[in-house]
């Protein structure tokens, strides 16, 4: 379902299954490793749901919450990560909704870690004209992406930031497939314009 | 006959891995324009992805998750407590309220009874003291004036 790549061994669909069941019953260490498997998922999510300021930690520590309290409501026949991401994506219209904020994604130089988000552009590049242009199409793509219409922006960040499928998509904002390939398409299509205008 | 680079739809299903037409991607396949047309935006998002949180933070989140997992218990317990005393102290407060209200009758009755009777005895004592001097032998009399009164 979704790219991120797992930690420790590798565990199967069913083993999944087996940990919802178990984490249900109130076994900790069964939700402990629900929850490191999907983490990862659920930080993407409401980092790049949430604008700049917002507590990122917050969002994340919230969302697993809730994900374990409501374990009883998981039908097991879906994707655990998709799901979970649904809780995260609610959580982050919730906010976006109580504080009455402009989502978009944040274009500050340092990352909520502290890191330069640039730190993959090629700096080491001998042409610094290449690596002000990526620079630029970079922040170019962030803002373009933060201009969408809110269901495009947050098919868009799902797909390409956080890396689900579309299925998991689909899962996750409680919509079919079919919706999710228009508003990509549509959000692919505006966004790759702007960052081709940006970088020639 | 070459064949035409990708259109827009084109670009946009190679960009998100889809299917495309037999013919686009017997273009792709030997066309650099639009293989890097398609590498440049794939490049420029997985840039603007940014850092992943590192392991500790991570960590430390999902250890608070648990935690407070499992600390429902407790609440409960605190909520369904503070829950009773509350009631508890709702429905005492009626009582003490209909029980001061007639005591408080009671007392300015008593008082207005002991004063009538202290009145029959002698009406004069309703009077301040000054009052009744000041009656009887006005200041202007003293000087010499004639009382009024």
């Amino acid at each position: 379902m979704a790219s991120v790549p797992q930690r420790g061994p590798a565990l199967r669909r069913e083993d999944e299954g087996e940990l919802v069941e178990a984490a249900r019953r109130g076994d900790r260490d069964a939700a402990g490793t629900l929850l490191e498997r999907h983490e990862l998922l659920v930080f993407r999510t409401c980092r790049r749901l949430l604008p700049a300021g917002e507590d990122v930690e917050a969002a994340v520590q919230e969302t697993l919450l809730r994900a374990l309290k409501n374990l009883g409501r998981f039908r097991g026949g879906g994707s655990f990560g998709a799901w979970v991401v649904a809780i995260a994506v609610n959580l982050c219209r919730d906010r976006l909704r109580r504080k009455r904020l402009v989502p978009f994604l944040p274009l500050e130089v340092r990352d909520e870690n502290g890191a330069d988000p640039f730190a993959s552009v090629p700096s080491s590049d001998p042409n610094p004209e290449r690596v002000a242009m990526a620079r630029q199409a970079v922040q170019r793509l962030r803002k373009e992406v933060s201009l969408l219409p809110t269901r495009q922006r947050e098919v868009f960040a799902l797909r390409f930031f956080v890396g689900l499928d579309l299925e998991g998509i689909a899962t996750a904002l409680g919509v079919d497939v079919g919706t999710v390939k228009t508003h990509l398409h549509r959000a692919v299509q505006r966004v790759r314009v702007a960052v081709e205008e940006a970088r020639p | 006959m070459s064949i035409p680079h990708l259109n827009d739809d084109e670009l946009n299903l190679a960009v998100l891995g889809e299917d495309l037409p037999p013919e686009a991607v017997e273009h792709l396949a030997g066309c650099v324009a639009c293989v890097r047309r398609r590498d440049a935006f794939l490049t420029t998002v997985e840039m603007a992805r940014g850092t992943d949180p590192d392991e500790a933070t991570q960590v430390q989140v999902r250890e608070r998750a648990l935690a407070a997992w499992g600390a429902p218990n407790r609440h409960h317990w605190a909520r369904w407590l503070a829950a009773a005393a509350a009631v508890l102290v709702l429905s005492l407060l009626p009582l003490r309220f209909h029980r001061t209200a007639p005591l408080s009758a009671i007392n300015a009755d008593a008082v207005m009874l002991e004063v009538d009777q202290v009145l029959d005895r002698d009406p004069l004592s309703a009077v301040a003291a000054e009052e009744i001097v000041d009656t009887v032998v006005p200041v202007s009399a003293e000087s010499g004036e004639r009382s009024v009164s």
